[in-house]
């Protein structure tokens, strides 16, 4: 693979909250189509470098390269049209309007959206509210559904706005095993049919490790690691971080 | 169904506006003005819903566009420019003003903004006051009377303030449902979401307020024509806002309806009342708020149309067992 198929790169990129490095020189990049797990235990800084990645928060140092485009002083608005786009962690719907609408917004602002008009907004937000199985739901306010049913809103939302790279924000978080797998399904799908790069971040091992091309492993703001999922698990830093120093001799004993 | 509901409600519409075109011809002068009065307050209103009932931001101090109308329209006419040219140039002042005051204020969010409308808001105020060369200062500035009876005036006014009323009511029906109106929308219902969605907020906040600033000067503009003698004090009253707040709140804030059903509830409501104990009008209007805030929060169309939204719900129900 040559250095064109690289869609995302972050390079040494830093937030400090006074003396909290909460980012710390953070680097990887992204491959074209590929699906990288952003892991980490809770507090690592995962939602800090996605925020600094889409715009969200300003950064204290680095910089973000997306398709040959600097965006690191981009509005999120900005780095939204050009094609990166997230979820939220805790879910944040547009109360007051119905399922459709939501995902209409989606499809009216987002991707090279500039001239387009409600009528073939309103179709492709039909479609991916077919594509996510939320048809039932679509004159519902997003008020009164529940909480897996919001995830796939949120989903479908940031589909319609065609991103060619997505964060996927704990989308997993509240959901039961058996959803879980459904929404993995529905992951793997999508991103065969939209050709989509994601970038995957749980702090749930288990959900991300049947899912990844590729992993990064944060921890107190740092990547700690970087490999494949069979590299990932059996690296004692990364045991380390999630269980503490006393399981990473256990666990070297009995592998 | 034969009929639509959106044929039905247009035709509702049309039937409503001949109605009023004529209805002059039936009342005392004293009620034309009341109802010419009521047109005003329903397009200041009318600006409010849309920044604050469909984008969340409460502009407390949005009687400085219908202030500025105002005055423009009083300093151009004083120096023999025509009405109609001086409206014109009332509107752009004002827009220009919403730029230039919405560009780092719209940066506040919530109350924030609110009170730093108010402070806007207070200190034009303060410009007009002493200002005296060119506004007459605090006394106040009287505009060229109209050579004509006192009703074929009033009827005139009745006419132009219906037609802004309208014409209002249409413009910000078209906005809010076109790509910018979902663009304000999302912006009230979680402006970080919004963002994220490639929604430029800036741009939508700041125009939203634009298309405030351009219908309020208009009001502003007939209102000082109107009267032919306007005070500061008067025109950049704060209680317009506050006024036309509550008239958006009885109304249905975020409903397009609703500042014309206020602006009618409110104003006779408050001829037949509280012309009987004038000294009480600000208490009764504080306690207003609170009941409404409690007990209809989504005013007189929002609760309508929950009701209507539950008995088609029964109805169903009833269908389907």
């Amino acid at each position: 693979m040559g250095e064109n198929n690289i869609i995302l790169k972050i390079k040494t990129l830093s937030k400090h909250f006074g003396a909290l490095k909460a980012v710390d020189e953070v680097s990887f990049e992204v491959k074209k189509g590929e699906i990288v797990g952003l892991i980490g235990p809770n507090g690592a800084g995962k939602t800090t470098l996605t925020n600094l990645v889409t715009g969200a928060s300003p950064k204290t140092a680095g910089k973000v390269i997306f398709k040959d485009l600097d965006i690191s002083n981009l509005k999120p608005y900005q780095i939204a049209r050009n094609g990166l786009t997230r979820t939220f962690q805790v879910v944040k719907p547009l109360i007051g309007m119905t399922v459709e609408e939501n995902v209409l917004v989606g499809s009216l602002f987002g991707r090279d959206k500039r001239n387009t008009d409600m009528k073939n907004a309103s179709k492709r937000a039909r479609e991916i509210i077919k594509l996510v199985g939320l048809e039932s739901k679509k004159d519902s306010s997003v008020s009164d559904i529940t909480l897996p049913d919001l995830k796939k809103m949120e989903f479908a939302r940031v589909l319609a706005m065609e991103p060619e790279v997505l964060f996927l924000d704990e989308v997993m978080a509240g959901l039961n095993p058996a959803e879980v797998e459904e929404a993995s399904i529905l992951v793997k799908r999508v991103r065969r049919e939209k050709e989509l790069t994601i970038v995957y971040i749980e702090h749930i091992m288990k959900a991300v490790m049947g899912i990844s091309d590729r992993i990064v492993v944060l921890h107190h703001g740092r990547k700690i690691v970087e490999g494949t999922p069979q590299e990932v698990v059996n690296n004692s830093a990364v045991i380390e971080a999630y269980l503490g120093k006393r399981y990473t001799k256990e666990v070297n004993n009995e592998g | 169904m034969v009929l639509n509901n959106k044929k039905v409600n247009i035709f509702l519409l049309i039937i409503g506006i001949i109605l009023f075109i004529f209805l002059p011809r039936f009342i005392s002068g004293y009620w034309v003005r009341v109802i010419t009065t009521i047109f005003m307050y329903a397009v200041i209103s009318q600006g409010i819903n849309l920044m604050s009932g469909y984008m969340g931001y409460l502009p407390f101090g949005n009687a400085m566009f219908f202030g500025i109308g105002a005055y423009v329209t009083a300093i151009g006419m004083s120096k023999g420019l025509p009405f109609l040219v001086v409206v014109p140039l009332a509107a752009i002042t004002a827009i220009l003003f919403s730029i230039i005051f919405g560009l780092p204020v719209l940066r506040l969010r919530g109350h924030y903004f609110a009170i730093a409308t108010i402070g806007i808001s207070g200190a034009l105020l303060s410009v007009v006051q002493n200002a005296t060369e060119i506004t007459g200062g605090a006394m106040g500035t009287t505009l060229p009377i109209i050579d004509k009876s006192p009703e074929i005036t009033y009827n005139y006014f009745y006419l132009a303030m219906l037609a802004l009323m309208v014409i209002t009511t249409l413009t910000i029906y078209l906005v809010i449902k076109s790509k910018f109106g979902f663009g304000i929308r999302s912006i009230k219902a979680n402006e970080e979401a919004a963002n994220s969605m490639g929604i430029n907020t800036t741009y939508h906040k700041v125009t939203a307020w634009a298309i405030s600033a351009l219908f309020t000067s208009i009001a502003g503009a007939l209102y000082a024509y109107w009267m032919s003698f306007i005070g500061p004090e008067e025109v950049f009253d704060v209680m317009i806002a506050v006024n036309t707040i509550v008239i958006m709140l009885i109304g249905g804030a975020g409903s397009i309806l609703g500042p014309i059903i206020g602006a009618f509830v409110i104003e006779l409501f408050s001829e037949v009342v509280w012309s009987s104990f004038l000294e009480y009008h600000l208490a009764v209007l504080g306690i207003t708020i609170i009941i409404i805030v409690f007990f209809v929060p989504k005013g007189i169309t929002g609760t309508i149309a929950d009701f209507v939204k539950k008995r088609e719900l029964r109805l169903r129900k009833k269908v389907s067992v």
